[in-house]
């Protein structure tokens, strides 16, 4: 048995330089400004995961960080925001991106603190439901009729 | 909750695979459940098998990923055609569940009934390029005894002295912005869900989690419904984790009985006198077709060549509107609203057929995979920020059926089983799109009506209207089985969920699956009665 079997920790993607550079990446393709680095952080520890286990996610993480640092002309951590922009642009549907892409979208926003940050309440614990957390609380609108008078008349 | 309070929790009775007397049906969704139920209140013994397992009340998960993980049929599929699924989601071209109370277990409730004219598609229509349409062999004269029994059954609001359910915050904007566009015809529902107490279930908490199962069994579904009272008559065996592999015939082509699969691999063969298939759609038709022999060698109950054809998927789009106040469109009942105008048969709009505005809402996760798939940066974020002041809608219509939308078998893949996975293939018909559209611009005026300051026009999600593999006609040469679901070619085979539509409808299916599913329990019975079956 060779000793050289290829491990995660044979590549550079779980040093912290690889995780920094994807938290960046995250936050340029998924930019909420009022997020704290957190739920990116997370969103890139459950890819990072993922590729410990996928060896094609691994390859392709290792060369696309890469690359991320030298089509803008510089590293990425010293591009501003519209030029961050610029290099995803400019990488858009390679498997690179659709990988970081498919897996962010579902990483970053299945996250309770992200629920918070985006005004969502999630579960109702303890079988109680909304009704009495402002289910119907709309106050900027009239209420709307919730029976069809003329239901006869589009019915059959 | 008290264990002892679980509807969806119950024992069935067990009957020998041997028994060749008892009526097999696959599937334990709104087609099958009901027609278990109805067959065994009078007093003819069914093995129901479901391929998902025995999910309660307290399995159930207020998670939308984790629930999605537990319900959804996830067994691999291949898609084809120019619809968007198949670009952004090849491999889930629907959003069924596998679990006994099958996709009603996922559905959120909304039951209008089929208009008459959209029984006639064929008549009313006229030629439509492209579009198989045809007349169903029944009307609505001859559903609408049992349109009024499943609306009892399911608590239907809106109907025989049942209230409706209160305004939601996302239905007050939908409500109101459909009023001030001059439409008339706005309600919350008709719809499945109790509002008050009915049948031994509670009224809706508005929890808002109705795609996820229900924690509190306010939503009717075969699972604390049809399933529960059919086991309290003695006449249903229930086996979860059953995934049938191929319906058997004898030598003279009648139906015997079925193999399947248990939870461990392990190949079983249950007799039957007559087998009932309920898997939907896009199962349905791999079942039939998987059951090929030397006797049916395009696939069983196939000798029109239908099986698997005209698969719909109805109009579906959404609209989301976003708003510079706050609306929390998640909190309460998912679809608990209907804006009913556009369901006209009226030309003059450019396109045959109707389509209902519908509420719908997604939580954070679900938002952000659903509403602009592929989408990123800051059009996407600008979106997801604006989450707790947007509105929703669904948009769903009548597709039309084409032949060459079509359910196969996959040369190439196969599943866990061994099994070809099912391919769909599916474009979208001129009229679909002009549909869309024009729903999409409609959906638009309502939301700008009331102050939207930015409108999402977000695709089709993963089906969950899976209609028409297996048609029903008049002539056998035209489709695959006659007013009662009864195969053509196969006199003891029946098929009983979405499939057998002849056309689709305006609709959301569910309504109309369970009166059929109550006309051909009674129907079978009377077969079995006169020793015909």
């Amino acid at each position: 048995m060779a000793t050289t079997e290829s491990t995660a920790g044979a590549t550079s993607l779980t040093s912290p330089a690889s995780r920094t550079l994807l938290k960046d990446v995250a936050r340029a393709m998924f930019p909420h400004p009022s997020f704290p680095d957190a739920p990116y952080e997370h969103a890139v520890g459950t890819i990072l995961a993922a590729a410990e286990a996928d060896v094609r996610l691994r390859a392709q993480l290792e060369q696309g960080l890469r690359d991320v640092d030298v089509v803008g002309g510089a590293p990425f951590a010293e591009l501003d925001d519209a030029a961050r922009l610029d290099v995803l642009r400019s990488i858009e549907g390679t498997a690179f991106f659709e990988h970081v892409r498919t897996r962010l979208v579902t990483g970053l926003y299945d996250q309770a603190p992200v629920w918070d940050l985006l005004g969502y309440q999630g579960p109702c614990p303890d079988g109680d439901g909304y009704l009495k957390r402002g289910f119907a609380d709309l106050d900027w609108l009239p209420d709307p009729q919730v029976e069809d008078p003329h239901r006869d008349e589009i019915v059959r | 909750m008290s264990a002892t309070e679980i509807r969806g929790r119950f024992d069935t009775a067990s009957f020998d695979e041997d028994d060749s007397d008892v009526v097999v049906i696959v599937g334990s969704g709104p087609g099958g459940g009901t027609l278990a139920h109805e067959l065994c209140e009078r007093g003819i013994r069914c093995v129901v098998l479901e391929a998902g397992p025995h999910l309660t009340a307290e399995d159930y998960v207020q998670d939308e990923w984790e629930a999605f993980n537990q319900m959804a049929w996830l067994d691999p599929r291949t898609t084809s055609g120019s619809f968007r699924l198949a670009k952004d989601f090849p491999n889930l071209p629907a959003w069924t569940v596998k679990a006994v109370g099958g996709t009603a277990t996922h559905w959120a409730g909304a039951t209008p009934r089929f208009k008459a004219h959209e029984f006639r598609t064929a008549s009313t229509y006229g030629e439509v390029d492209g579009a198989t349409l045809l007349d169903w062999p029944i009307s609505l004269e001859d559903l609408e005894p049992y349109y009024d029994r499943a609306e009892e059954k399911m608590g239907v609001t809106h109907k025989n002295g049942r209230p409706p359910l209160p305004a939601n915050n996302n239905f007050k904007v939908m409500g109101n912005g459909a009023a001030e566009l001059g439409y008339r015809h706005i309600a919350t529902g008709p719809y499945a869900t109790n509002s008050v107490p009915y049948d031994g279930r509670p009224a809706t908490v508005q929890d808002g989690f109705n795609f996820q199962g229900d924690k509190q069994e306010s939503k009717w579904s075969p699972l604390v419904s049809e399933l529960p009272k059919a086991a309290l008559t003695g006449n249903l065996d229930l086996r979860a984790g059953s995934h049938v592999v191929q319906i058997t015939h004898d030598a003279r082509g009648r139906a015997d009985g079925v193999l399947y699969l248990d939870e461990d691999g392990g190949l079983h063969r249950q007799k039957a006198r007559a087998v009932c298939v309920a898997g939907n759609a896009i199962e349905t038709a791999r079942l039939l077709l998987l059951s090929d022999s030397p006797l049916f060698p395009d696939g069983l109950a196939n000798s029109s060549g239908q099986v698997g054809r005209n698969y719909m998927r109805h109009l579906t789009a959404s609209v989301y509107g976003t708003f510079d106040r706050e609306v929390h469109m998640y909190r309460g009942e998912t679809m608990a609203g209907v804006v009913a105008d556009e369901s006209r048969h009226d030309t003059d709009r450019g396109f045959a057929g109707g389509y209902y505005m519908q509420l719908i809402s997604l939580g954070v996760p679900f938002m952000a995979a659903f509403v602009d798939p592929g989408g990123w940066g800051p059009d996407f974020t600008r979106i997801m920020d604006g989450y707790a002041s947007t509105a929703g809608m669904w948009l769903v219509g009548e597709d039309m059926p084409q032949a060459t939308n079509r359910v196969t078998l996959d040369g190439g893949m196969t599943d866990a089983h061994g099994l070809p996975v099912p391919h769909v293939h599916f474009d979208d018909h001129p009229n679909d799109v002009a549909m869309r559209e024009h729903a999409w611009t409609q959906g638009t005026k309502v939301y700008e009506a009331v102050g939207a300051t930015n409108v999402k026009r977000t695709p089709p999600y993963p089906s969950t209207h899976n209609i028409g593999t297996c048609r029903m006609s008049a002539r056998p040469e035209d489709g695959v089985v006659d007013e009662w679901g009864r195969a053509h070619d196969v006199p003891n085979l029946f098929v009983s969920d979405g499939s057998q539509f002849t056309t689709g409808a305006a609709a959301n299916p569910t309504l109309t699956i369970v009166a059929l599913g109550i006309r051909q329990a009674e129907h079978i019975a009377a077969e079995i009665g006169r020793g015909a079956l």
